[in-house]
């Protein structure tokens, strides 16, 4: 029987999971992806997670509550930075001592550190500590380190052909009267992919017949291009993306309208929501809705805010094809 | 005559409204939802009814508010809107050209900026409730004081007491700490509204550009306080429409005429006021998300499911809560 892996389906693994599933595999090794979040999987997390943390830490707990009891180790990578002198939310680096100390009879967690941040770091670096826990053999574990950045760069250009993650669908699938409306959603990676906590956002969306663009839709380039209007280079890897793919968005005919959500109890959700309002206030016209997502269960208040946003923008949109014909 | 039936559920009142053929109002209704919905709709159609002359025929119905989708499967209703879009048709029809709404109703604030007749922006209260009719309704039976003195006794305020209003709970402990204190009660009851406004401008008005002419509708527009401290904080004249407490079933009313537009109304008249109604509900068991979902059981028939995520309840009578 070969050993078991299991990876949270939470935080950057809406990010990753291609290549550590894929490094995992050619390891020999066998991945469990915690199952969907449900209430019961909140709940738990809920419960045994400090009050301080924010909602997709505490989610998180839950994930790793979910496999705890079936695979024989736990991937939390401890994620410090992703790019050359960025960093990634604190909470991530703090992430697997948090779980470490309030969870019980946890199996082993593989922790090693992933960090880009200073000059000549490389991810072999972190793909190399982790490989040791399965093998000697350092050939094996270049090789599935490539084959496991083949994976990446595979997945990160299906995202720019506008996939979402996980699902695998299309932006455009499954939009019934698609009239055209375009409809950007900026928020963390695990947030909007996640159905329960985002209550089903994209798929609402895309019933009422708008496509839906996310930041993973755009090539890194060009985020990072309109992330340098800011007056101060963002330091923080993913909030850099939410604001660059805004100020994208915002400057691109096409789209209708932008919505960003931003989970309860998150720092950083805090000043990049204000950036990006400041910026459609003053640079832009285009509608925007901010929308903020906790532990609550009623859909109700989501739903009338993404029904009076869709209307808003179909509204406007009638009077300036009113206003292009006259 | 014909006559289009606007009905809007809230969490604290349930308005009807009957508007002729031109938008008129023939027949208002107001009244407070009491957590029963089906059956102060019910009450409210039975009384529109015999409102209503002889002979009149519903040409179309509409409903809106946080129980909108209760009220449209009772009463088969052509349009089903949120609240956001009917506040906005209904105030851009009563006073044209407006360009900022100001709405406080039981237990949400919204604002809603118009500009050249089309919604351009609109913020609703996130999860805070502070500054809602509710709490004003709370605070004035803690005082004794019927929530229709409100207004009037705020307005004798000569000095108003400044109150902490950036949250509901430590706004009641400031009143209560300025009533020990000595004030009297028209002072703070004016203190108190100023909080509010300060709180509303803060969380829901913030960074809106707010341009008159400016309407303040919903329950709280009735408290003349309210708009004393709205005009003060905004210096622009406030105007409160003459049925500024049913402006959600107005546009309902409304946006049912669009869209019926001589089609058959989906009405099922009125005799629905003396159907035997019962929603119960259960849990779903068939995930750990456990559902809470409602069932809506018309003389033992169900006619409308919602509250599953996955749709497996819902999709069975397809009638899928959908975004519009």
């Amino acid at each position: 029987m070969s050993i078991k892996v299991g990876i949270p389906r939470a935080l950057l693994y809406y990010y990753y999971h291609p290549q550590w599933v894929t490094f995992f595999r050619r390891l020999g090794v066998e991945t469990v992806v915690s199952r969907e979040t449900t209430r019961g999987l909140l709940d738990k997390g809920l419960k045994s997670t400090v009050d301080e943390a924010c909602l997709p830490v505490k989610l998180a707990v839950g994930h790793v509550l979910d496999l705890r009891d079936r695979v024989d180790y736990i991937f939390l990578p401890r994620i410090v930075s992703t790019a050359r002198k960025e960093y990634i939310c604190p909470k991530f680096l703090g992430f697997p001592d948090m779980v470490r100390h309030t969870i019980n009879n946890l199996p082993p967690i593989i922790d090693c550190n992933f960090n880009l941040y200073h000059k000549g770091s490389s991810p072999a670096d972190f793909y190399f500590q982790v490989g040791k826990f399965f093998t000697r053999n350092p050939a094996k574990i270049i090789m599935a380190y490539n084959a496991s950045k083949a994976a990446l760069e595979k997945h990160n250009l299906d995202m720019q052909s506008e996939c979402l993650p996980v699902r695998q669908e299309h932006a455009a699938d499954g939009v019934g009267n698609c009239n055209g409306i375009n409809i950007a959603v900026i928020g963390h990676p695990y947030v909007i992919y996640d159905n329960y906590i985002s209550m089903n956002m994209v798929k609402r969306l895309r019933d009422s017949g708008a496509r839906v663009l996310t930041a993973d839709h755009l090539p890194e380039s060009v985020v990072r291009e309109e992330a340098f209007r800011l007056p101060k280079k963002m330091f923080w890897t993913i909030n850099q993306r939410m604001v660059g793919a805004a100020y994208h968005y915002f400057g691109r005919e096409d789209v209708h309208g932008l919505i960003h959500v931003a989970s309860f109890g998150c720092g950083t959700d805090s000043f990049t929501g204000e950036l990006i309002e400041r910026c459609a206030r003053c640079g832009s016209h285009k509608p925007m809705l901010s929308l903020t997502v906790d532990e609550h269960t009623g859909e109700a208040g989501m739903v009338t805010r993404l029904e009076a946003f869709m209307d808003m923008v179909r509204w406007r949109r009638n009077l300036a094809d009113a206003a292009a014909t006259l | 005559m014909y006559v289009y039936l606007g009905i809007d559920v809230g969490s604290v009142s349930t308005n009807l409204v009957a508007t002729g053929e031109d938008g008129t109002i023939k027949h208002s209704i107001y009244m407070r939802t009491s957590g029963k919905p089906i059956e102060v709709v019910q009450k409210g159609l039975k009384l529109m009814h015999l409102a209503l002359p002889p002979g009149t025929k519903v040409a179309g119905v509409g409903t809106t508010g946080s129980g909108r989708h209760l009220a449209g499967v009772m009463t088969g209703a052509d349009v089903v809107k949120n609240e956001i879009t009917t506040h906005a048709i209904a105030a851009s029809n009563v006073v044209p050209g407006v360009q900022t709404i100001l709405e406080i109703g039981g237990q949400d604030s919204k604002i809603i900026i118009l500009r050249n007749g089309v919604v351009s922006d609109f913020a609703m209260n996130t999860v805070c409730a502070a500054g809602t009719g509710s709490f004003l309704d709370q605070q004035a039976s803690r005082l004794n004081l019927d929530i229709e003195d409100f207004g009037p006794q705020a307005l004798q305020s000569k000095v108003p007491v400044q109150i902490a209003g950036r949250c509901a709970v430590f706004a009641e402990s400031d009143m209560i700490h300025k009533q020990q204190m000595g004030y009297n009660i028209p002072d703070i009851l004016a203190g108190l509204c100023e909080a509010l406004v300060r709180n509303y401008m803060n969380n829901v008005g913030k960074g809106k550009e707010i341009l008159a002419p400016v309407v303040f509708q919903g329950g709280v527009a009735a408290n003349a306080g309210m708009k004393w401290a709205f005009e003060k904080a905004l210096e622009i004249e406030v105007i409160v429409p003459p049925y500024f407490n049913v402006m959600g079933a107005l546009g309902a009313a409304m946006l049912a005429r669009e869209s019926t537009n001589r089609r058959k109304t989906g009405f099922r008249g009125f005799q629905v006021a003396d159907s035997d109604f019962c929603s119960g509900g259960f849990a779903c068991d068939g995930c750990p998300n456990i559902c809470e979902v409602v069932e809506i059981q018309e003389g033992g028939r169900v006619i409308a499911r919602w509250g599953d995520r996955c749709g497996r309840w819902s999709n069975a009578l397809a009638n899928e809560e959908k975004i519009s």
